[in-house]
Order: C-alpha cells, then sequence, then structure tokens
C-alpha cells in the first residue's frame, strides 16, 4: 500500500526521532498509487440536462429499458412521490450522480495505520456513500439494501473504481424509468484535471436490455459546499395529498396514456423511441427514425398474448446446504435456509424463535438449525412463535419445542408439556389439526401449545416486549406477525416476501395481504431517508426495511388494482389472464413452475376479488 | 538551515538516490505507438444514451439546451435555417462535433507517431499527431490540427511532495486542436467559430464484460461560448467493421 499521508512530528519528538521517521518513510519506497479526488465538485450540466432537472413523464429516451422496464415507466404517477411513505426518499445511487448538487469526496484516514481507509461521499441529493478501500467484502444477499448501497473501490491506472451491490429499488430518472433491487453498479472516477468524469455503469436484468452507461462531468469547485441535508424522518412528513386513502397507490393502469401522449406531441420524439430500449441507441436505429412505418409507435402496445417475461430474479434461497446466520438488530437475527425465515431473539431468559424452517425428514434441517442456535446461545428454547400453519414456517416445531424447555405453565395451565411453548393463532390450530377419529398429516408434536384469538397477543421474554399482530384473512386465516418491540425489527412471515408474490393461501384474500402491509407499514418507523429503523424479517429473502415493504406493497396494490378494473370491465378469467396485468413484475417476482406459479397469484387474486362482487 | 537539518536533507537525498525504484526507472519507449498505455485501436459504436433527443434526431430551430451560448453565439444558431440542411454540408461533422455524432469509428496508428480516427458518419479522418514539432496546415479543416500526447499524471515539485514523489501514473490519450473551419456543435446550426480550441482525454473502460472507450472533451470558443462546454461521450468496442454504414457529408 502506498503511504501519501506524511505525519506531522510533534514538539516532544527528537530530531533523531524525525530523521529515522524520515529515512524509513523513503526506505518504504514512493507511495504514489492514488490521484486525490477530494474535495468539492460542481456539475456542469452540459449533456442531457433535461433528464436531470425536470425531466417529463414518458421520456425513457435513451435508456435502454426492457419491456417490463418501460412498462412499469409508463404506470408510474408523479404523485407517489408525495406519498407520506415516500417524501424523505433521497437519490438513489443510480441516480444521485445527476442531481443539481455539489459532490464532497472526504477521505477516511485510519489513524491507527495512516492508510487512506475510505472515501465519503456526499451531495447531491443522495445519502452519504462510503466507498470502502480497505478490502473488506460485500455483505451478504441477505443483508439489507440501502439508498447509497455498500460500495468498494480500488485504483486502476488513473481511474478510482468503485463497485457497489445493496441498492434499493430505485430509478434512472426521476420519472419512474425503474432499477431494481438486483441491480448492481461499476463507476469510474478520473481526473482530467480540474475536471472529473464519473462513468456509471448500471446492470439491471430485471429492468434493463443491456448494462446502461452514463458518463456525469463535474469540475473542481473552489467556492461552493456540497449540500448535505440534515434529517428528514417521520417528523419531517407533511400530508401533500389530502384525503388520499389509507394504502393508495397512486398509478396509471396500463392504456391511460395522456402523460405519454402529452410527451410526443410536445418532444416530437415518437412513441416507440420514447419507450427506450437498447435497439435505440445505436447509430443504426436513425435509419428506423427516418421511416416510422416501420416503427410500433401505438401509445401502449399491449402484451403480446402468451408471450412471458422470465424471472431473472436468482432462484430462491429457501433450502440450503448451510444455515445462515444475520444479525438483524438488537437481540434479533435472521436464520435463513431452513426454507422459510426464522427470527431468533435471545436473552438471560432463553431462545424465542418465530418459525421453525422446515423439516424435510430425519431433522436434517431441523438439526442444522439447533446447531446454528446454539451458535448464538446455549440457553434453552422457550417459546417459537408460528407466523401461520406453513410446513416451511412450522416443520421444526416438533423437533426443536422437544429440544426446549418450558416457558412457565401460568394461571391457566398452558404449556403442560416438558419443552418449549408454541405460540400461534387459533386458526393455525384448526389448520394443522384433524377432526376427532382422523389422523391429521402434522404429528401433534407440532401443534401449538398455546393460541390466542382477536387480533393480537403479548408476550414478553428476555427483556423485551413482543406483539403478535393477526391480519385477517391475509396469506391465511392464522397470519401472524412478532414485532419486537426493543429490538425494534418485525418478522412478518409469508404476508411480506422479497423472492416472490404473495402466496395467497387457505381463508387469505388479497385485500387482507394488502391489510397486512399497510399494517406493517404503520408499524415501522425509519430512522431517517426513509431508511433503518424498524427491520422487517420477511417470509422469505433478504432483510428488509420500511422502504422495501412500501415497494411491495405498491406492487402487490397495483397488480390488485388492474386485475379489479379488468373485473370490472367484465373480463373472465382467462381474459384477466391473457391481458398479463403481472407482466413487468414477472422477471423479479414471477414464477413459471413449483407450486406459486404467476398464474396461480392471479387466479388468487381474481378469485379473491370476484368474490366480493 | 540548522546543520541538523541539512544533515536530514542530505540523508533524504542519499535515500531517494538509493531506492531501488530509482534505479529501475522504466526505459524510454521509442515510439508513441510503444509507450501506449491504453490499446484505443479497432472498432467502436457511439452508445446514444444522453443527449438522445439532440443527437439521435435534429432538434428544432433554436433549441440549444445546456450548450453554454453567449449572446452572440444564440444570435448565430438563431438563423439557421433547417430548410437549408441539405446545403450545411460538413458543419455538423467537424472535429468540435464528431464524437457526438452517433455513429462508429475505427481507430488505427497510421504510423509509429500518429493515431488515425476514421468515421463513418461524415466519412471523416482524425490525424491525432503525438509529435511536438509539426506544425499545423496552413489552411483550417473541418478537423483542424490534433496534437497528441499520452497523459502522465505527476506531482509538481517541493521538497514535501518529492519525498513521495513517484514514477508517474499513465493517464488517458490527452489531445489539443486547433485550426478547424467554423462549425456546428449540434445540427440545428449551434455554431462554434474558427477561435475554437478543444481539449480531448481519450480512455478505456471495462464493465460487464465488454470494452468501453470514453472521450471527455473541452470545447473552449470565445466567440461564441460563455464557458467552456463539456461533453463526454462513450463508445463500445465492436468486433469488426459489419455494421459500418458510411455516410459522406458534402
Amino acid at each position: 500500500m502506498w503511504r501519501t499521508n506524511l505525519r506531522i512530528c510533534t514538539a516532544g519528538q527528537s530530531i533523531a526521532t524525525r530523521r529515522l521517521l524520515l529515512v524509513l518513510l523513503i526506505a518504504a519506497g514512493p507511495t504514489f498509487a492514488q490521484i486525490d479526488l477530494s474535495g468539492e465538485w460542481a456539475g456542469t450540466f452540459h449533456e442531457d440536462l433535461q433528464h436531470r432537472g425536470g425531466v417529463r413523464l414518458a421520456d425513457y429516451t435513451g435508456l435502454p429499458l426492457n419491456e417490463a422496464g418501460w412498462r412499469k415507466a409508463q404506470s408510474w404517477d408523479e404523485a407517489a412521490r408525495s406519498t407520506e411513505e415516500r417524501q424523505c426518499i433521497p437519490h438513489v445511487a443510480t441516480y444521485a450522480f445527476r442531481g443539481p448538487a455539489t459532490l464532497r469526496f472526504t477521505k477516511v484516514i485510519d489513524r491507527v495505520t495512516g492508510e487512506l481507509q475510505a472515501y465519503n461521499l456526499d451531495g447531491s441529493y443522495g445519502r452519504p456513500r462510503t466507498i470502502w478501500m480497505d478490502g473488506r467484502e460485500h455483505p451478504s444477499d441477505l443483508a439489507p439494501h440501502t439508498w447509497a448501497g455498500f460500495s468498494t473501490g480500488t485504483w486502476e491506472r488513473n481511474t478510482f473504481v468503485v463497485e457497489t451491490t445493496h441498492i434499493k429499488t430505485g430509478w434512472l430518472l426521476r420519472n419512474g424509468a425503474p432499477t431494481s433491487d438486483m441491480a448492481t453498479m461499476r463507476e469510474y472516477f478520473t481526473r482530467y484535471g480540474n475536471y472529473l468524469m464519473v462513468a456509471t455503469f448500471i446492470n439491471d436484468p430485471v429492468y434493463l436490455d443491456e448494462p446502461f452507461i452514463r458518463t456525469t462531468n463535474f469540475v473542481e469547485s473552489l467556492l461552493s459546499n456540497a449540500d448535505v441535508w440534515g434529517h428528514c424522518g417521520p417528523a419531517q412528513i407533511l400530508d401533500e395529498l389530502g384525503g388520499r386513502p389509507k394504502g393508495s397507490v397512486p398509478h396509471y393502469l396500463p392504456g391511460q396514456t395522456d402523460h405519454v401522449q402529452e410527451f410526443v406531441s410536445k418532444s416530437g420524439v415518437p412513441p416507440e423511441a420514447a419507450r427506450g430500449g437498447a435497439a435505440t441507441t445505436y447509430p443504426e436505429y436513425m435509419v428506423k427514425l427516418a421511416n416510422p412505418s416501420a416503427m410500433d409507435n401505438r401509445l401502449f402496445p399491449p402484451p403480446v398474448p402468451g408471450k412471458t417475461l422470465p424471472r431473472v430474479a436468482s432462484a430462491q434461497m429457501d433450502l440450503t446446504d448451510d444455515i445462515r446466520v444475520l444479525p438483524v438488530q438488537g437481540n434479533v437475527y435472521l436464520l435463513a435456509g431452513a426454507g422459510g425465515n426464522i427470527a431468533v431473539q435471545i436473552g438471560e431468559d432463553g431462545v424465542l424463535l418465530v418459525d421453525t424452517g422446515m423439516d424435510t425428514g430425519a431433522g436434517k434441517v431441523t438439526d442444522k438449525v439447533m446447531a446454528a442456535i446454539r451458535k448464538l446461545s446455549d440457553k434453552p428454547v422457550r417459546f417459537i412463535l408460528n407466523t401461520s400453519a406453513d410446513p416451511d414456517h412450522m416443520g421444526g416445531n416438533e423437533r426443536i419445542a422437544a429440544a426446549g424447555s418450558p416457558a412457565g405453565g401460568g394461571r391457566n395451565g398452558g404449556n403442560q408439556g416438558s419443552g418449549a411453548m408454541v405460540v400461534a393463532h387459533e386458526a393455525v390450530l384448526g389448520a394443522v389439526s384433524a377432526p376427532s377419529g382422523k389422523q391429521s398429516a402434522i404429528p401433534a408434536g407440532a401443534w401449538p401449545t398455546d393460541t390466542y384469538s382477536g387480533d393480537i397477543k403479548e408476550v414478553f421474554f428476555d427483556g423485551e416486549a413482543i406483539q403478535l399482530f393477526h391480519p385477517p384473512a391475509a396469506h391465511t386465516d392464522g397470519d401472524s406477525m412478532m414485532f419486537f418491540r426493543r429490538s425494534d425489527v418485525i418478522a412478518t412471515g409469508d404476508i411480506f416476501s422479497t423472492t416472490g408474490y404473495p402466496v395467497i393461501g387457505k381463508g387469505g384474500s388479497i385485500n387482507g395481504v394488502i391489510a397486512g402491509l399497510n399494517r406493517i407499514i404503520d408499524i415501522t418507523i425509519p430512522k431517517d431517508w426513509q431508511e433503518g429503523g424498524t427491520m422487517v424479517i420477511p417470509g422469505h429473502g433478504r432483510i428488509c426495511d420500511e422502504a422495501d415493504v412500501v415497494e411491495y406493497r405498491d406492487m402487490v396494490t397495483i397488480i390488485r388494482d388492474r386485475i379489479q378494473d379488468l373485473i370490472r370491465k367484465g373480463m373472465t378469467l382467462e381474459q384477466v389472464k391473457a391481458a398479463r396485468p403481472t407482466l413487468e413484475y414477472d422477471p423479479r417476482y414471477g414464477s413459471e413452475t413449483g407450486p406459486w406459479t404467476t398464474a396461480t397469484f392471479i387466479e388468487a387474486v381474481y378469485r379473491s376479488l370476484a368474490d366480493k362482487r | 538551515m540548522t546543520r541538523s537539518l541539512a544533515a536530514t536533507l542530505l540523508m533524504l537525498a542519499v535515500g531517494v538516490l538509493a531506492t531501488p525504484q530509482g534505479k529501475q526507472a522504466p526505459p524510454v519507449p521509442k515510439t508513441p505507438k510503444e509507450a501506449a498505455p491504453i490499446d484505443l485501436t479497432g472498432n467502436w459504436v457511439s452508445v446514444v444514451t444522453e443527449d438522445w433527443r439532440w443527437r439521435m434526431l435534429i432538434p428544432k430551430k433554436g433549441d440549444y439546451t445546456s450548450v453554454p451560448l453567449n449572446p452572440e453565439g444564440r444570435k448565430v444558431a438563431d438563423t439557421w435555417d433547417p430548410a437549408n440542411l441539405a446545403s450545411d454540408g460538413c458543419k455538423a461533422y467537424g472535429a468540435a462535433a464528431i464524437m457526438r455524432v452517433p455513429g462508429r469509428v475505427y481507430i488505427t496508428w497510421e504510423n509509429d507517431a500518429t493515431l488515425r480516427i476514421d468515421t463513418d458518419a461524415g466519412r471523416q479522418t482524425r490525424l491525432l499527431d503525438f509529435d511536438k514539432s509539426a506544425k499545423p496546415p496552413s489552411a483550417r479543416t473541418w478537423q483542424g490540427h490534433s496534437s497528441a500526447e499520452w497523459e502522465r499524471i505527476t506531482q509538481p515539485g517541493g521538497l514535501g511532495v518529492s519525498l513521495q514523489q513517484g514514477p508517474g501514473r499513465p493517464g488517458a490519450l490527452k489531445v489539443v486542436t486547433t485550426d478547424m473551419k467554423a462549425g456546428f456543435l449540434r445540427r440545428n446550426g449551434v455554431p462554434y467559430s474558427d477561435d475554437t480550441m478543444m481539449t480531448e482525454y481519450f480512455d478505456r473502460l471495462e464493465a460487464y464484460g465488454t470494452d468501453w472507450m470514453t472521450v471527455f472533451t473541452i470545447v473552449e470558443d470565445p466567440r461564441y461560448l460563455d464557458q467552456p462546454f463539456i461533453t463526454s461521450t462513450h463508445f463500445k468496442r465492436e468486433p469488426d467493421r459489419s455494421k459500418w454504414m458510411p455516410q459522406p457529408c458534402e
């Protein structure tokens, strides 16, 4: 590692010591690896100006959006930005450099070694980014995503190269042109004299035909300061959309094209080109532009019947060879890889679990779960709280409960057995038990030992209050979401997932799922800038916060609204399926195979809504 | 200067001379071609992800969005007549604009000291001359006279920085172009004058399995611009010239 900072000798050091330091410095060799980027940098704004300030709806020119990308973009209503859940969202890393303010690069020096450890990057309405240069690895794919993402940097020749992952669902332009939470970014920061060029490559298999590149230019600024914002949290939020029904999500239904018409009329850009796409960014597209009859200039081309957009999200990480353990917050940990997610709370009183994963026979998975728990705590498991009756969430109940210790019987005599107490909504017991004289598929040892009715149950354990909320008729009729009040973590069960569309099972409904998601949003409180604060463990997938739930709630609500609209128009189930109301979300959440396909989801939503008519 | 400080400086001098790096200075390359820290040769296509409406379409008269024209420049731009587009000839294909024109470029070494850029749009040829003694031609041309050098980033002097001074870092290809005919920065008559000087930095990047070339461009025109006009343009490597679409300007 080259050393660039010369320590100032203190008055107490002898001349000989100073000499020795200097000689050692020389002996270490020339240490000139980095070109200094620190300072303030002002944007030059000589290109793409109309994509940076006041970009128009439906202008996606030059963006390599795929079909899912432009369809999602066209459905975006700018009123969404004014909803309470989105007012504090800053510029996401995939866009932040396009913002109108000055950047500030600051060196982070390790005070012990004197090494350049990282750069901090502020300004331009983005969240502060730390670009680590100490060789650390990027976090697990189960770790939370943030607006700034997680960045590491290295030097290549004259250029600082930065890799960024773990970015929240965001945008390329502030007109709804989307990026997914699977997007990654590679940036090149190159100084040319007093200028800085940032070449940004965004790779998003969900919404882009091919990686997107853009270059943003800055000039060294001696007179300005980066606009680093203060706090923006719940206290700063206003009701900007007065009268909006709770949970409503502004969006355009497919075929609502006034905003598209307005852009193409004023700009002269043909509708096909306005939708973007990789093909439109190459010079040969000018030939097509000269021949409009060769273009599809409908404002909203309907989906091609039978055409699907395949899922590009990685395979679900539900069952893996190893159980992975991630700290979430406070006393709560995530165990992933056993089927459904397991939340573990540890403390002096023992271990409390939310769900126990899947038992694939002979207890192999459960043994791994127990081994993972033992790494966190040697105390006994005293509570198991089940989010539903799903076998991938309560499959390990029997073995883990049996290996646990009682939490105490209480005055009503609950938990008379010798193992851990198993708590669930009463509908879970109804689902797993069998009528008299019949044999249940679920062994009795896995059944809840303690149930509750109504919509709330309280537990206090390990010095922490835990609330169980029952959202009625959501994923099933027996769901519970567990809120750890001191750790500020909520485990949602299958009402919320980052790996697929919500599963609507026995007794569930789409409106119940949406109500459940809105309940989560009510409970969660972001720390600042719509991130952090209350953390969320979904039924499947990575650790989240409120913003991720909002994104998922919006998706489910938009699909519900579309199907509702099609039902109002008198469409049959087959016609609704042919209209492909989920199309732009399928690459991220859809599935063509397995027990819960996209078609199954649409059917469930349709029946759920049609039954209400 | 105290004796102790003088002794320290002497030690420093000895130390610098004694460092292995001092003895292992890289041999001076004989030609710019051999000295190239990056390979820019080959086929490149511009990928128009920025300023799309101003590059892929002909902007409307008077639309000089984001170009820092001064009042004189705006006055000239406002005189452009779209009816005479055909007679504009190569005005929009001069050196100050050509790298922004959607198209393909083919870069080769003309000789050991001259890098050559051929464009299919406008069928232009730029010669980037590493010979500092070369004189500009007597007559101005669309592509002007381009003087090239491999940038080497070094630290200016001073004892403090000398302590840390390394051999410098290889940088981009820096090209300064003068002696251009007046032309258009955009096809709708946004002007640059024959007083224009242009500085460019050509660089190479790689991302997600694809080679890219970036061109950072500073156009300075005291006659028509308020401030330097800064753009950066990116090109993706292509395997061959099969998509070459030569379109002459006349």
